[in-house]
């Protein structure tokens, strides 16, 4: 009998729990249908008031702006701001740019996870979601309203590989070039290349930096070739043809991309690559060049804010920052051969933010996703995150270099001489056909995989897409 | 009255659904999901796949023609014989010793255990900085002792050492406790028989200690062949990308490297379901190698 009185006090606790349960789950409802009777009132006069009529939303965003992206911390600031403007709350995944975090997005919007704003590529990466319809188009906010993205210059504003619509609404651009070490060029006897540096200055140069005992180059090729790749091959190619895709290795493109890695293999051979360039990081022979051992770094525009931080005792304080130290650091151009000019430079505007439809089609999201975008790609926040890279805007602010620290106005000062920005292929190329080349690349340098036949391989997974 | 309802089993299933149920969403339908993912062409994550691969069987053809998955499963094996010989071997050796000294067996425990509760990716980390070429702790200490050149531990020919090193180190103490409880539980008499009969403290490790703690080193065995199949997170975090030259992939990292880095989610599926058939034949091996006597 005492069995049953406990068994009937246990079920009917576990019935109350979970009426209970019901009871929270059913609280969280009654939000959003508020919510949706407000929408219609805010699509009616969309375009007077985005930024103040949605508070109290929380938007779930996700950008590359984390780690050691120098526009990290302007981000957090700018959201920030954004949230006490408004009311409304971000939830931050932001993460650094690299195949895991691109994998990671894509397979959030598969699996339905998405966020409702996201700051993402929008070559080739963006086409499984874009085709899916998964993201809202620029022209189909504008019409609701019209002054979304108003402030950009279109043409520069890429557009889609689906549908060629435009999607992604651009802040900062990007530029490739190469770093240099200052003190292992005069410990070496070598200037600082100029524009008009060529393939054989630089290997001459590069002999000159091993007979004085340095590393000429810093470069994983076991980890991160994709500088060294995408440079070697717009060698052989121009600014004209550069984004086009080989149909095979044998047809001119093809062949541009074969000598491409033949000419990374001869320098490894030649042996200016560093010792371990098979079995190190990037952060290891990133860190060859910062500590004077490196004399030579290809890497894009992000990595100025990577080697202010190594010259700060404290990583995350400005106020730190050994300016003598870092005056031993120059950006210039990437050695030129053929038709392609040393100033000729990878670069553009491949990133930007999108608002998904899962957003869009929330009435109580769509305000805020409109309102964070607009905020972010404004006049005033576009050219604290563009600093000495291009932006889209149509009315672009002048430059106040003394906010700026030495390593960024060289940079500046070495856009200022750029003759062309073209895209870069890989981000046309994606995916597996890249792997014969990018983690294949230590089979090629080391003569155990030719290099015609891996670029082959690459284009047949390229067609089988 | 009061008996029957031991004979009732109809509460004993209401018990059961539960785990039954979480088990059947959790592992089985992914491991069902899994093999038929295997025969479709898949290249994003959480996708359904564009058709069948062509062949279906594709993806297990491929890998009889894939250098990388024979890479993969000599490193596998290399890494089992390697747990076996080296883990269960100085666990054995280890807890002899402690299970000798008097005082301060448990000092030695805990000390020997502590690698166990670390993550394995910070282990990995760790042991990046130990093993790294610049100014890396064992490259200072060579050349305090006068080497005069780098030695790079991540090189080709050495790689596979440096990636087992870890491994097996962080292991030892898991089957140390194990094998020290059973010594434990040796009864004290057989020893001190042995010790008025004259025997030796070798002898009494030789026909006492080894013979009466045969079924745990044969748990241990089987725990080492069985856990080495699905060592992933400190080869990953000091090897990404089977560097160098794909030569460090194991089974568990060449799956991962093919799902998350090559995109290839349909091969990444095939090598999963490979790793499953190897991990139950192994087991089966292991458990007909290694049978539990009965005393």
């Amino acid at each position: 009998m005492k069995r049953k009185l406990i068994a009937i006090l246990l079920a009917s606790a576990m019935v109350t729990a979970m009426i209970g349960c019901g009871a929270t789950a059913d609280a969280p409802a009654a939000a959003p249908a508020a919510a949706t009777e407000e929408a219609p009132a805010a699509e009616e006069e969309p375009a007077e008031a985005p930024t103040a009529d949605a508070s109290g939303v929380e938007l779930n965003v996700t950008t590359t702006f984390a780690g050691e992206d120098g526009n990290a911390q302007n981000f957090k600031n700018a959201v920030d701001a954004w949230c006490a403007e408004t009311g409304n709350t971000v939830a931050d995944t932001s993460a650094t740019s690299d195949e895991t975090f691109k994998t990671r997005v894509i397979t959030d919007f598969e699996t339905g996870s998405e966020p409702d704003v996201l700051f993402f590529f929008n070559g080739a990466d963006a086409n499984s979601f874009i085709e899916a319809g998964k993201v809202v188009s620029i022209d189909d906010i504008r019409a609701e309203y019209p002054e979304y993205a108003s402030n950009m210059n279109d043409d520069l504003i890429a557009d889609s590989l689906v549908d060629g619509k435009k999607y992604a609404v651009p802040v900062n651009g990007y530029w490739e070039a190469m770093f240099v070490n200052k003190a292992v060029l005069d410990a070496a006897g070598v200037a600082v290349p100029g524009a008009n540096y060529s393939m054989d200055d630089f290997k001459a140069d590069c002999q000159k930096i091993v007979d004085a005992g340095y590393t000429p180059i810093a470069a994983a090729l076991g980890n991160i070739p994709h500088y060294w790749w995408e440079y070697a091959i717009f060698n052989n190619e121009s600014p004209a043809n550069h984004l086009e895709i080989p149909g095979s290795a044998d047809d001119e493109i093809g062949q541009a991309w074969v000598a491409g890695m033949n000419d990374i293999k001869e320098l490894y051979e030649l042996g200016y690559f560093p010792e371990n360039t098979l079995s190190a990081t990037d952060d290891e022979t990133f860190a060859m060049f910062t500590e004077g051992k490196a004399a030579f770094l290809i890497d894009g525009s992000w990595k100025v804010g990577g080697i202010v931080a190594a010259c700060q005792s404290d990583p995350e304080d400005a106020s730190t920052l050994d300016t003598a130290k870092l005056d031993n650091f120059d950006v210039t151009y990437v050695p030129g051969q053929g038709s392609r000019k040393a100033t000729d430079l990878i670069g553009g505007l491949s990133m930007g933010y999108y608002i998904t439809t899962k957003a869009w089609d929330d009435p109580a999201k769509r305000d805020a996703a409109v309102s964070f975008v607009s905020y972010m790609t404004s006049d005033t926040i576009v050219p604290q995150f563009a600093q000495h890279t291009a932006s889209a805007l149509k009315n672009a602010p002048a430059v106040d270099e003394s906010a700026f620290n030495p390593l960024q106005i060289k940079a500046m000062s070495m856009m200022s001489g750029v003759t062309s920005l073209t895209g870069a292929v890989q981000d046309l190329f994606m995916g597996d056909c890249r792997v014969p080349t990018f983690d294949g690349m230590p089979e090629i340098v080391t003569g155990k995989v030719d290099a015609k036949d891996a670029v082959q391989e690459g284009i047949d997974a390229y067609q089988a897409q | 009255m009061g008996a029957n309802i031991y004979k009732n089993k109809k509460p004993v299933i209401v018990f059961l659904f539960p785990a039954f149920l979480f088990m059947m969403v959790y592992l089985y339908y992914p491991f069902v999901k899994n093999i038929w993912n295997s025969f479709r062409e898949i290249k994003q994550l959480g996708g359904q796949g564009t058709g069948f691969v062509d062949p279906w069987y594709g993806n297990y053809a491929k890998m009889f023609q894939d250098a990388n998955i024979g890479t993969s499963l000599i490193n596998t094996l290399i890494m089992m014989l390697a747990t076996l010989v080296f883990q269960v071997g100085f666990a054995i050796v280890l807890a002899l010793m402690v299970d000798n000294i008097k005082r301060g067996s448990r000092f030695f425990r805990t000390v020997f255990f502590f690698p166990i509760v670390i993550s394995a990716t910070a282990l990995g980390l760790l042991f990046n900085l130990i093993f790294l070429y610049d100014k890396g702790m064992l490259n200072q200490i060579l050349e305090i002792l006068g080497k005069r050149e780098l030695t790079d531990w991540k090189a080709e020919g050495i790689a596979l050492f440096t990636m087992m090193l870890p491994v097996i180190w962080q292991y030892v103490g898991f089957y140390f406790v194990i094998l020290i409880t059973g010594l434990n539980n040796i009864p004290e008499d057989l020893y001190e028989a042995a010790t008025i009969d004259g025997a030796t403290g070798f002898q009494k490790v030789r026909y006492i200690s080894l013979p009466l703690l045969y079924n745990v080193i044969c748990t241990c065995a089987v725990l080492a062949v069985t856990g080495a199949l699905k060592v992933f997170d400190l080869p990953w975090t000091m090897f990404p990308k089977g560097m160098p030259l794909k030569s460090t992939f194991l089974t568990g990292t060449y799956m991962y490297y093919q799902t998350m880095e090559a995109k290839n989610v349909d091969y990444g599926s095939a090598i999963a379901v490979l790793i499953v058939v190897l991990g139950v034949i192994l087991s089966k091996v292991v458990n007909a190698i290694f049978k539990e006597k009965d005393y």
